[in-house]
C-alpha cells in the first residue's frame, strides 16, 4: 500500500514536471536554424562552440571540495568529542595538520593565483 | 485565458529593443536609454523590436539579415532615417525622431496582443552545411571528428596556446558588425583559445560617428566656447555610459547618460565620480590590462593620446583658450584606467571652461582647426582606428579586451554633422 502511494506521488510529480514543460511549448514551432546559431552580432562561427578548454579555476575547485569534506568530518567528530575528550582533539589536530601541508604545497605551486 | 492575461501583461511591459546603429547618434542613444517605456537589450533573443537607425552599408546587410532572423517570434523591425531591406513585407518606417518612442510602444503592444503579424524571416531555414544522412552515424562526414553535426564542424586544435603552452581547441568566429560590445560596423575574425584572444583580424571598420554640429561650425566661424565645451563633455559622458553599461553598472551608467542630457555649465561631476568610486570599477584587474604606447595612442589622438602621456591638444593654439589659462590634462600610464580618469578629468575641465567662457561670453579664435572629442581635426578628419585592435588584442583575456575596446573611441568622424534631435 505504501509502495503504491509512493508510485502515485512519483508519477504525479513527474507528470506535473512534464506538463509544465509541455504547456508553453505546445504551439511553438521548432526554432529555425538562424536561431539555433550563437549570437555574434551578425557574424558566423566556423565550428561548434562545444570544445575543450582549460578550466583554470579547477585546482581551486578541488581545494574547495577538500575543505567541504573536512567540514563534513567535523560534524560527527563534534558529536563524539565530549565522550572521547582529548584523544578526539589530537586526532582532529593530526587530520588538520596533514591537510594544512597540502594547502601550503598548493599555495607554493600558485594554485591561489587567479589567471 | 491564462495566455491572454499574460499577453496583456507583456503588452504593458517596457519595449525590449535591440538597436542597430547605421549612424551613431549619441543624442538618440541617450533618449532611448533614459526612456521609461523602452528597454535597450544586448541580445536579439531578448528583444521584440529590432530598431535600425540610418542607412546600413551594403557590405553589412548580410549581418543585419542574420541578426533580424535571430529575434524570436513575434517580432517587428522598425526603420528610422533609412530605407528598409527590400525583402521585408510590411516594415514599420518612421519619418521623424519624435514619433520613435510612440511607434515602438505601439508596435510592441500590437505584437503582444496578436494584432500584428510577426515580421517574415529573411533567410532560408537550412543548416550552414549539408550533413543529414552522411557518414556511418549520420553525423555529416567520415571519422570521429570529420563530420558536420547540425551543419557545422567540431572545434579542432589548430594553434598553439599563447599563455602557458596548454594547447586546446581553438574557436574561430566572425564577430560583428552589430555586436553590442563593439562600435557599430566593426567586424572582426576572432580566434579564441579558452578566454584568451589568439588572433583578431579586423574585417570591416567601425562606422563613422556624426559629431555635434558645433564642432563642424567651429571650423567655419567662431563659436561659443561654453557651448563647444558642453558638447565635448556630453560626448565623453555618453562614452562613459557605453563603458559602464558594458561593465554591468546600469545604475551609474544611467546617471552618466542622464547628466549628459541635462548638462549646463553649472553642472557638477562630483556625484557621478563618487558613484564610480563606490562601484569598485577602478579596482578591476582588467583596468590595468594593456598599455597603449605613444605611437598607437598618437594615431588615435584625443583623450586616448593624452592618457598615454602625449600633451597634444589643438585648444592650446587658440588665443581665447589661452586667455582662460587652458592647459591640457594628461596622464602617463596609457592603460584603460588612465583613459577613464582622462575622461572624468576632461569632463570636469570642460565644465570649468564653460563656466569661465560663459561669464566673459568668449568665442573661439581659431577656425581652421578644432580639437574634437575624438581628436584633432585640422586638415584631415580624425580617421578610423579599428585596425589598431589587430595589434593590441592578441594575448589578452576576453574581459580585458572588451574593457579596452570600450575605453577607446575608434570611430572616424563623418563629414556630415549629427542631425538636430527632435
Amino acid at each position: 500500500m505504501e509502495l503504491l502511494t509512493l508510485v502515485i506521488i512519483l508519477s504525479l510529480a513527474l507528470g506535473a514536471g512534464l506538463l509544465i514543460q509541455w504547456l508553453p511549448q505546445r504551439h511553438q514551432p521548432i526554432p529555425p536554424y538562424s536561431q539555433r546559431a550563437p549570437f555574434l552580432g551578425g557574424g558566423t562561427p566556423d565550428t561548434h562552440a562545444w570544445n575543450r578548454y582549460h578550466i583554470r579555476y579547477y585546482p581551486m575547485t578541488l581545494l574547495l571540495i577538500a575543505f567541504e569534506m573536512e567540514m563534513m568530518f567535523m560534524y560527527p567528530w563534534a558529536v563524539v568529542f565530549v565522550e572521547k575528550g582529548m584523544m578526539a582533539v589530537m586526532e582532529m589536530g593530526m587530520f588538520l595538520a596533514i591537510l594544512s601541508v597540502g594547502i601550503v604545497y598548493a599555495w607554493r605551486e600558485g594554485v591561489f593565483r587567479w589567471q | 485565458m491564462a495566455v491572454s492575461w499574460l499577453r496583456q501583461l507583456a503588452a504593458r511591459s517596457r519595449v525590449p529593443v535591440f538597436p542597430v546603429w547605421g549612424w551613431h547618434d549619441d543624442a538618440l542613444l541617450a533618449r532611448l536609454a533614459l526612456s521609461s517605456q523602452v528597454e535597450l537589450v544586448d541580445s536579439p533573443r531578448h528583444a521584440s523590436v529590432l530598431l535600425v537607425i540610418g542607412e546600413i552599408p551594403a557590405a553589412l546587410r548580410d549581418g543585419l539579415r542574420r541578426l533580424h532572423d535571430q529575434l524570436p517570434a513575434p517580432f517587428a523591425a522598425v526603420w528610422l532615417r533609412g530605407a528598409p531591406i527590400v525583402a521585408l513585407g510590411a516594415p514599420v518606417q518612421i519619418a521623424r525622431d519624435d514619433q520613435l518612442i510612440e511607434t515602438l510602444v505601439r508596435t510592441h503592444r500590437e505584437l503582444m496582443l496578436g494584432q500584428r503579424e510577426s515580421a517574415p524571416r529573411l533567410l532560408p531555414d537550412e543548416p550552414p552545411n549539408p550533413w543529414k544522412g552522411l557518414g556511418d552515424d549520420g553525423h555529416g562526414g567520415e571519422g570521429m571528428m570529420g563530420g558536420n553535426p547540425y551543419g557545422r564542424p567540431m572545434a579542432m586544435n589548430m594553434q598553439n596556446d599563447l599563455r602557458d603552452g596548454l594547447t586546446l581547441d581553438s574557436l574561430t568566429f566572425r564577430l560583428g558588425p552589430f555586436f553590442p560590445l563593439l562600435p557599430a560596423g566593426l567586424c572582426a575574425e576572432v580566434t579564441l583559445q579558452g578566454d584568451v584572444i589568439q588572433s583578431w583580424e579586423t574585417r570591416h571598420a567601425a562606422l563613422p560617428q556624426r559629431l555635434d554640429p558645433i564642432f563642424h561650425a567651429a571650423r567655419q566661424h567662431p563659436v561659443s566656447i561654453a557651448d563647444l565645451e558642453l558638447a565635448r563633455a556630453r560626448h565623453h559622458l555618453v562614452q562613459l555610459y557605453r563603458a559602464l553599461h558594458l561593465a554591468g553598472l546600469e545604475h551609474v551608467a544611467h546617471q552618466a547618460v542622464s547628466l549628459s542630457q541635462r548638462l549646463t555649465s553649472s553642472s557638477r561631476l562630483d556625484g557621478l565620480r563618487r558613484q564610480l568610486m563606490r562601484s569598485g570599477i577602478f579596482r578591476l584587474a582588467a583596468m590595468d590590462g594593456v598599455q597603449l604606447d605613444g605611437e598607437l595612442a598618437s594615431h588615435l589622438g584625443g583623450p586616448a593620446a593624452r592618457a598615454a602621456g602625449l600633451e597634444v591638444d589643438l585648444r592650446t593654439n587658440d588665443a581665447s583658450y589661452q586667455s582662460l589659462g587652458f592647459r591640457p590634462q594628461y596622464r602617463t600610464a596609457g592603460t584603460t584606467r588612465a583613459r577613464w580618469e582622462q575622461w572624468l578629468g576632461e569632463i570636469k575641465q570642460s565644465l570649468q571652461l564653460a563656466r569661465q567662457a560663459e561669464r566673459d561670453n568668449l568665442h573661439t579664435a581659431n577656425t581652421g582647426a578644432v580639437e574634437t572629442p575624438r581628436g584633432p581635426w585640422a586638415d584631415e578628419r580624425p580617421a578610423d582606428g579599428s585596425a589598431l585592435l589587430d595589434e593590441v588584442l592578441p594575448g589578452l583575456e576576453w574581459d580585458e579586451a572588451m574593457t579596452l575596446i570600450a575605453s577607446l573611441d575608434l570611430r572616424a568622424v563623418a563629414d556630415a554633422p549629427r542631425e538636430a534631435s527632435a
